[in-house]
């Protein structure tokens, strides 16, 4: 019995050693794996916008546009994030919404700037989505909702289909619990590196949270995004009240900015 | 790794035939089973269950192909599932996953050469036995006294 049994462990240990050896070759590089995933997330990005493009309106209006890539550009320089990566959308619709696509697209519908009164908060929001694109987020959502050989398939013009369903997965909030909070940490690490008081962002999330209905919130356990409510509080646990914020934009740009949209509706 | 040795008496036409069988039977079952690794194991142990009571030549071979095929399940249906956990799950392609699914390949191919090997040499009624397997297979398979 012996010898079998020497004879399984070289069999298990040529398997492992093979393995090993294999391993030691950088397939990534040679295969072009990143880079072929980079190219079809871009591609995806452009089909999911370029699908949204033709059924929503996009604000063109210069004031809006400047102040919120006055917001971005703060939350880019103070976090070492390249701004180029992020092609931020603004859309007219009264829905209080902001969402991510494949290649760094962000969508930021209008009702959320409305909704708001304090410009924190919606920092907090974009902060939150900016997270969602950094932690590469989006594209494991959408392999894991539709299944990576649809999305490559509705890469290659076939999809029509895939690119509808694609687009309602990311504008809801279908995200995984571990996958929402994990967004929450790193927003509230991109506030607090540029000087904004992520209370406003807490706050914000516990009024929709009283906007929730009661049933949701008795049946989080099997909700797939964490309730509001518990999403402010560990928000306000990681508040540092010695630091000194001050917001991304002056008030009376905020203002304007309201205004504008306003004048949009 | 793979020897031909004599065996305890020369097989007759029809248990080579038979004996042959069982290592085709896991052939075209690869072919057929190549998404489910667990079919061709299926196909082999039917294979197995019927020829269970035939002749010592014949039971020999059948258990020799069924236990290859047995050690292939686990690394195929590894490969398997973590394939699927890429292609529908949130896990991504690393290193370590083509270096795994590669070596896989290389695995397999041996084990399809040695058994298209086997099933021509065991069909002149010649006695091939593999290294490991034959050990287990002799243990497992007696003799009729």
């Amino acid at each position: 019995m012996k010898k079998p049994f020497l004879q399984a462990i070289l069999i298990v240990g040529s398997f492992f050693l093979v393995w090993f050896l294999l391993n030691q070759i950088s397939w990534m590089q040679l295969f072009e794996v990143e880079e072929n995933g980079i190219r079809t997330e871009e591609k995806l990005g452009e089909l999911y916008w370029k699908s949204l493009q033709s059924s929503e309106i996009e604000v063109s209006n210069k004031t809006i546009l400047n102040s919120v890539d006055s917001i971005i550009e703060r939350i880019c320089e103070t976090n070492g994030l390249n701004i180029d990566d992020f092609k931020v959308h603004i859309l007219q619709n009264s829905q209080v919404n902001a969402f991510a696509l494949p290649g760094g697209h962000m969508i930021i519908y209008t009702g959320l700037i409305t909704h708001n009164e304090n410009q924190d908060a919606v920092t907090g929001v974009i902060c939150h989505e900016l997270a969602h694109i950094e932690l590469n987020h989006v594209m494991k959502k959408l392999v894991k909702e539709i299944g990576l050989s649809a999305l490559l398939s509705a890469t290659s013009g076939s999809g029509g289909e895939v690119i509808k369903e694609g687009s309602k997965i990311l504008s809801s909030l279908a995200f995984d619990r571990s996958l929402e909070k994990e967004a929450d940490i790193k927003a509230i690490e991109y506030l607090k590196n540029a000087n904004i008081n992520p209370e406003p962002l807490a706050n914000f999330l516990y009024l929709l949270a009283g906007e929730e209905t009661g049933l949701l919130e008795s049946l989080e356990w099997i909700s797939t995004h964490p309730v509001s409510k518990e999403r402010a509080e560990y928000i306000i646990a990681e508040i540092d009240n010695e630091q000194e914020y001050s917001s991304a934009i002056s008030n009376s740009t905020w203002r304007a900015l309201k205004i504008e949209i306003q004048e949009l509706d | 790794m793979i020897a031909t040795k004599e065996f305890d008496y020369e097989p007759g036409e029809h248990e080579s035939e038979k004996a042959s069988n069982s290592y085709l039977m896991s052939l075209v079952a690869i072919i057929a089973g190549l998404p489910l690794p667990i079919v061709n194991l299926i196909a082999t142990f039917a294979f197995y269950m019927g020829n269970r009571n035939g002749t010592y030549f014949v039971r020999w071979h059948c258990t020799q192909a069924l236990l290859s095929q047995i050690s292939m399940l686990f690394v195929n249906s590894y490969g398997f599932w973590w394939s699927v956990s890429i292609a529908f799950k949130a896990e991504e392609i690393t290193n370590k996953y083509i270096a795994f699914i590669l070596a896989a390949i290389i695995f397999n191919l041996a084990e399809f050469i040695a058994t298209v090997y086997t099933a021509i040499q065991t069909r002149k009624g010649k006695h091939v036995t593999w290294w490991f397997y034959s050990e287990i297979t002799n243990l497992i398979c007696k003799a009729e006294k």
